[in-house]
């Protein structure tokens, strides 16, 4: 007897649909196979199934039982296979019927339960598209899968409430989707507030600029000098995500299992700071089914990397044409993925090997060939592809008078974030139609468009690239970043003082 | 880079520098690079400072150096980063003469990363000179040897910056015992690149205050250029905002930073950020590291 049953399988963020076909034979010896090239996790499945299906009640039919998964060509890996081959087995012992369009997914436990798998958001997409209308999913993936409007999502607790549900002796309820606590846990909130930062008053303000225009960031300075505690604040000041935006991180973390069970929607910019001792693979994506990195996972959101020159050079080089394009394709000879990574990079580093170089108290014990050396450890491309450059000084805290630290005169978060969110939506209304969001994301032809200069500004910005010797990327820089500064002044053309404001952020030090 | 010819003098020439021939041990032969014209060494100033030369240090040099450069003076010192770099670059920069002593071979350009100077210093007129011949690398008994020449070929030595037990202060000890001129310039004895200095005044080293200190003692006269200077800063000034003005008063006493700035005087750091971008483009202030200076 043969029955087929629907699912589907992930590759990166495309999704196939495979048929599994389960045939119970009379003759020969009994047994069971998987055939379809299935990994390791895979075939592992034959005993969870026939546990699970033991454990809810149902005896195992003692026949040669071979399951096909279709196309057969296509490596199956994961665990989410479970639940359609104990359907199919089920459904030659209990003899029910399948309603049709539909689609199984879901790893199961030995008991009969179902786990939360990784992938349910990338099924129900799938499912809509390919004009299907019931998905069955372990209950903890449901609100994941129910996002999607316009198909019936089941959520399964276990195997015998799905076959209650086929004999309908009990039916299962579609999922709602609906906002979850869960989320909120994604990322941890910030670390800090901005008011609790003393003095750092233009490294604050550069922050604020770099999150109202999605500008690349490097702060320099001094161990100690409060670069990771900016960092850390930053979340704090980050806009939520657009439904669209929010749309397409919640389909890169489901693929990558990073939604917790419950969890729906990924609403919030997301803040990933890996250690500069993760693998290439790790931050960039690959291996041998390419996975997204931290790059892909901070898409959208903030990648913050401490101790930028301790990255490996090979780290840095890889992270140019993500930087320059928003996505990384991985290439293998049997696949190609295309992951978005659209990133905001804020990195920190040091001036010099020791890290006191121009600090006002210590001394530097480096020789400048020391220096230069270490200050070349950062690609000269990336650098160029970082918008605001500034230098950090620790702050001596015994400055500040009880006055100044009284939280009245240093600005939260909450309100920073207030002119970030005003600054933002006069850039959405002003890209409508261009496919970009944010200031940083303007190429050339975009910037004469909208960053005109008035005469006198022109000046100011020539007489400063003969001053400060700004190459022709730093140009543009400098008008970008002018214009994240009039739109966080409400105002409609770039002024003097918004590109004067903008020049004390160009490349200073590591650049020669 | 293309091959520059090396020359060697000795010391029965006639053009080899009289000063020098005077010295103690005066080295037998000089190899050189550049044109050999003697008036190069007619007058001689010897600016010498730290490896770790600080903001002030550097600030100091390119202050001095600019306007002692101009008049015709040549300024000799050790070719080292930090302290020696800054009088070289700063003495070709104002278009003046300058001679760089080497402690290493003629042949070899050390430090090598400063190659770009090296260039310069043989393009504006100015000379490289070593006592040792070919490929030899420097080694620690070969930079007392550079300093004795140094010190011996120039009529005074400036110190601008020097760390107690110094490179630089050996170059002093040579010129003492040479009997030439010694000049320091005082900076904060918090710093260890002052204590040196300090040391020097305490032994009877002149201070000084401005470059006409030292121009009066190779008797050039410093009157005319220093009004000219003063006038046409005072005219510039007028042109300043409010602001700006306030902030040329504050920067007056010492060089601070933007946060300290907007700090002080209590406004938002993207008004001060901008005043601050519009007067280094003026060219009123400077800045180093993260502090801006009155230039």
């Amino acid at each position: 007897m043969l029955i087929k049953v629907f699912s589907a399988a992930n590759l990166g963020l495309e999704t196939i649909k495979v048929d599994v076909e389960v045939n119970l034979a009379n003759r020969g010896l009994p047994g069971f196979e998987i055939v379809g090239l299935p990994d390791k996790a895979v075939d592992e499945s034959k005993e969870r199934v026939r546990a699970a299906i033991i454990s809810s009640g149902v005896e195992f039919p003692m026949k040669k039982i071979i399951v096909n998964l279709a196309p057969a060509d296509v490596p199956k890996e994961g665990s989410f296979y479970d639940l359609p081959i104990a359907i199919g087995i089920l459904k030659s012992v209990l003899q029910f019927s399948l309603p049709e369009k539909s689609l199984f997914f879901g790893e199961l436990s030995l008991d009969g339960s179902l786990r939360h798998t990784r992938g349910a958001f990338l099924l129900a997409l799938f499912a809509k598209e390919a004009g299907l209308e019931n998905l069955f999913v372990p209950k903890d993936s449901a609100n994941e899968a129910a996002i999607i409007k316009g198909i019936r999502v089941y959520p399964v607790e276990n195997l015998f409430e799905l076959t209650s549900h086929f004999l309908g002796r009990k039916l299962i309820k579609p999922a709602i989707f609906k906002k979850s606590e869960i989320d909120e846990r994604l990322p941890a909130p910030a670390e800090f507030d901005m008011k609790e930062i003393l003095g750092q008053e233009q490294a604050k303000r550069a922050m604020e600029i770099a999150v109202a225009g999605s500008h690349n960031i490097i702060m320099i300075g001094s161990p100690g000098s409060g670069k990771t505690m900016l960092a850390r604040a930053l979340p704090g000041i980050m806009p939520p995500l657009s439904e669209e935006e929010s749309l397409e991180v919640t389909k890169l973390y489901s693929a990558t299992g990073n939604i917790l069970p419950g969890g729906s929607l990924v609403t919030s910019r997301q803040f990933r700071a890996p250690h500069h001792t993760a693998s290439q693979v790790g931050l960039i994506g690959g291996g041998v089914k390419p996975q997204p990195g931290e790059i892909s996972l901070a898409h959208r959101g903030v990648l913050f990397l401490d101790e930028f020159s301790e990255f490996p050079r090979s780290v840095m080089e890889a992270m140019r044409q993500p930087l320059e394009d928003g996505y990384l394709t991985i290439s293998r000879s049997k696949e190609r993925v295309k992951y978005p990574a659209d990133f905001m990079l804020v990195a920190s580093a040091n001036p010099c090997p020791c890290g006191y170089l121009n600090h006002p108290k210590k001394n530097c014990v480096c020789s400048s060939r020391q220096i230069k050396k270490y200050q070349k450890r950062i690609s000269g491309p990336i650098l160029d592809r970082i918008d605001l450059h500034i230098v950090v000084q620790p702050v001596d805290v015994e400055e500040f008078s009880e006055n100044q630290k009284a939280s009245e005169f240093l600005e939260s978060s909450v309100k920073i974030k207030e002119r970030v969110l005003a600054a933002r939506q006069i850039q959405l209304e002003r890209f409508k139609g261009e496919g970009i969001y944010t200031n940083a994301q303007m190429k050339n032809s975009q910037i004469k468009k909208y960053c005109r200069l008035t005469k006198e500004v022109e000046q100011i910005l020539k007489q400063a690239g003969i001053r400060f010797q700004l190459s022709a990327r730093s140009y543009m820089k400098m008008i970008k970043v002018a214009r994240t500064i009039a739109d966080l002044d409400g105002a409609e053309d770039i002024g003097i003082s918004h590109m004067a404001e903008a020049l004390q952020y160009r490349p200073k030090i590591y650049e020669d | 880079m293309k091959k520059i010819m090396v020359n060697v003098i000795e010391i029965q020439d006639k053009k080899y520098p009289e000063l020098l021939k005077k010295i103690k041990d005066a080295p037998k032969k000089l190899y050189y690079k550049g044109e050999f014209k003697n008036d190069i060494f007619e007058n001689c100033l010897a600016v010498v400072g730290s490896r770790r030369l600080t903001s002030y240090g550097r600030r100091m040099t390119e202050l001095l150096v600019s306007e002692i450069a101009v008049k015709g003076i040549t300024i000799v010192s050790g070719f080292m980063y930090g302290g020696d770099e800054a009088a070289h670059r700063t003495a070709v920069e104002a278009g003046g003469r300058t001679i760089a002593v080497m402690p290493c071979g003629i042949n070899v350009i050390h430090p090598e990363y400063q190659e770009d100077l090296y260039n310069k210093i043989l393009n504006n007129n100015g000379l490289i000179i070593s006592e040792f011949e070919g490929d030899l690398l420097p080694a620690l008994w070969t930079y007392p040897k550079r300093n004795s020449i140094v010190a011996g070929l120039s009529k005074a030595v400036l110190v601008v910056e020097a760390g107690l037990n110094s490179g630089t202060l050996i170059t002093t000890g040579f010129a003492k015992s040479f009997g030439r001129k010694i000049f320091a310039v005082p900076g904060p004895l918090t710093s260890e690149v002052s204590r040196g200095t300090a040391q020097l005044i305490k032994q009877g080293a002149e201070i000084v205050m401005d470059a006409s200190d030292i121009l009066k003692y190779f008797n050039i006269s410093t009157i005319d250029s220093i009004k000219a200077n003063s006038s046409k800063k005072n005219s510039n000034l007028i042109q300043l905002s409010a602001l700006e003005k306030e902030i040329i008063e504050h920067l007056k006493t010492e060089s601070l930073e933007a946060d300290i700035l907007a700090r002080m005087l209590s406004i938002p750091i993207s008004k001060i950020s901008a005043s601050l971008s519009l007067m280094q483009i003026k060219g009123f202030i400077g800045q180093e590291g993260d502090k801006y200076y009155i230039n």
